[in-house]
């Protein structure tokens, strides 16, 4: 078994990250932060700059080369494929290519998530209809995948992202195919998502949505941009 | 929602997703089981013929004298240490005549002034009424040949020798006919779960993305091979079941079918076949899924 090694109050925590792709194209480089339980951080960079692939090494969607990931306590390099459903459960990811199944509805895929954990169909209906009515997609509820806009698209995986209530939620350009109202909407679900303690890590280079209450870790080129001391093993441009 | 129901609606959803490859797999299933029964039907009513033909069979060993009863026990015991026997029937010199003077009623005085004895005495052994015996009937008669004061054996050596040779025969074709059953419904059965999987690469990516375990995303491909495993030897059997109906409508003034009545399978056997296939289909498709979802 895993055993609990970081502080209690830290819930991701990346030592000295590293990703190469095959050949040999460095997607990050020696990334070192901690994200504490309930923290709302944002992660910007132009793109290429590696903010996925940081969001893919934290739900092991892709393994570091180097340096050691840890999720809640645990060492994900540890985790055995069989059981890594544990891991996916505590994380609600939106990736940027949405992963939505294009046949089904919207609310067969937003229930995805719900249905793998046995959650009851009272439930699974309740929580539907509330999330897509936040997002503005409520008329949408029996539409195809397939027949959504882009933005529509994007706001049903975030909605399945969100819908479990997860530990940990990872948006990789939540807001990428939004305009500013639609924007404002998704923010606003999470930072009621970030008031009940959710931790969220959400990956932007819409300067628009981030503000100086949180925490923005910047990337380059695989590198966090301009070190700085901020502490004994971490080293970022924070704006805080 | 429990790991069950959720399977079951997820085997209902692939198996309309995919209803074309489905429809053909049943078909080959059940079209497997119904050439593996309808071989089956024919052994299993063969094995009843031989059994009904089998009440008349009994091997006639002459002997040179009648036997003393020490020498009777002594017969009795060398019989019976070669084979397990239904009866065994010392008939003397006497008994003998008294029987053919009883065949031929009224011409019984042809008899006349002929010797009494003039018969052999004999032994008549009833052999147990199974096929196995049926098959070890000349070795039987070869062994009883070697016995001391045996004149000759006497036993239905032709008819029992082409039908083991029929039964024989029979059998291969049903263990042959077996090995299909199994190839099909194993193989097609995992090759269609092979292909539903493989069209629905990117849904199991996402179920994996979003904590389904493993057993979540096996089950529903587990149920979807057993029901396509149990629809299809029902519609086998049932298709078997109305041939059989047929055939005997068509031949019910048949004299053959009056000698030997021909029976549907038994229930338990019908059960057996469909719970079989209902496993193997299973079995199929959860290697496949197994081997496919590896990767």
């Amino acid at each position: 078994m895993e055993q609990q090694k970081q502080p209690p109050n830290i819930i991701i925590d990346l030592i000295k990250v590293t990703k190469i792709y095959a050949p040999d194209v460095q997607a990050l480089a020696d990334i070192t932060f901690s994200v504490n339980k309930g923290e709302m951080i944002f992660l910007t960079g132009r793109s290429g700059a590696g903010k996925t692939t940081l969001l893919k090494l934290i739900s092991k969607v892709e393994s570091p080369t180097k340096g050691m990931v840890e999720v809640d306590g645990i060492d994900i390099a540890k985790i055995p494929k069989r059981n890594l459903y544990s891991l996916r459960r505590k994380i609600g990811m939106a990736y940027q290519d949405f992963k939505l199944l294009p046949e089904r509805t919207v609310a067969a895929n937003i229930a995805v998530s719900m249905e793998v954990v046995y959650r009851r169909n009272s439930f699974i209906i309740k929580r539907t209809r509330e999330l897509l009515e936040q997002l503005g997609l409520q008329a949408k509820i029996n539409t195809p995948a397939a027949e959504l806009s882009r933005g529509e698209q994007q706001r049903v995986s975030i909605a399945r992202a969100v819908a479990n209530y997860p530990k940990i939620i990872l948006a990789d350009e939540p807001t990428g195919n939004l305009d500013a109202e639609t924007t404002e909407r998704v923010m606003s679900l999470f930072d009621d998502l970030h008031q009940q303690g959710t931790t969220l890590l959400i990956a932007t280079h819409d300067t628009s949505i981030y503000n100086q209450q949180h925490r923005v870790i910047q990337l380059a080129f695989g590198q966090q941009n301009t070190p700085q001391a901020t502490d004994s093993d971490v080293s970022l441009q924070v704006t805080n | 929602m429990s790991l069950f129901s959720s399977a079951f609606r997820h085997t209902g959803r692939n198996m309309l997703q995919t209803w074309k490859s489905q429809v053909m797999t049943l078909f080959t299933v059940s079209l497997s089981i119904l050439i593996f029964s309808f071989f089956y039907l024919s052994y299993f009513n063969a094995l009843h013929i031989g059994q009904e033909l089998g009440d008349d069979l009994r091997l006639i060993v002459y002997l040179d004298e009648d036997p003393s009863p020490p020498l009777q026990e002594e017969y009795r015991r060398k019989i019976k240490n070669f084979d397990t026997v239904d009866q065994i029937v010392f008939v003397s010199r006497q008994a003998a005549f008294d029987r053919f003077e009883k065949q031929l009623g009224d011409d019984k005085d042809i008899l006349f002034d002929i010797q009494q004895d003039f018969l052999p005495p004999s032994i008549e052994v009833y052999p147990i009424k199974t096929l196995d015996s049926l098959s070890r009937i000349k070795r039987f008669s070869d062994y009883l040949y070697t016995l001391p004061g045996v004149l000759k054996v006497q036993y239905g050596k032709d008819w029992i020798e082409r039908f083991y040779s029929f039964i024989q025969l029979m059998r291969i074709i049903v263990i042959l006919s077996g090995f299909l059953l199994i190839m099909t419904t194993t193989f097609m059965v995992a090759h269609t779960i092979r292909l539903t999987l493989l069209s629905r690469q990117k849904e199991l990516e996402l179920l994996r993305l979003v904590g389904a375990t493993d057993n979540y995303i096996r089950m529903p491909f587990l149920f979807e091979g057993a029901l396509l495993g149990l629809i299809g030897a029902s519609m086998g059997i049932g298709a078997l079941y109305t041939l059989y109906n047929w055939i005997i409508l068509q031949f019910s003034g048949s004299s053959l079918f009056q000698l030997f009545p021909f029976s549907f399978l038994p229930l338990p056997i019908v059960v057996i076949l469909i719970v079989t296939s209902t496993l193997l289909c299973a079995f199929g498709s959860f290697s496949s899924a197994r081997q496919t979802l590896r990767h």
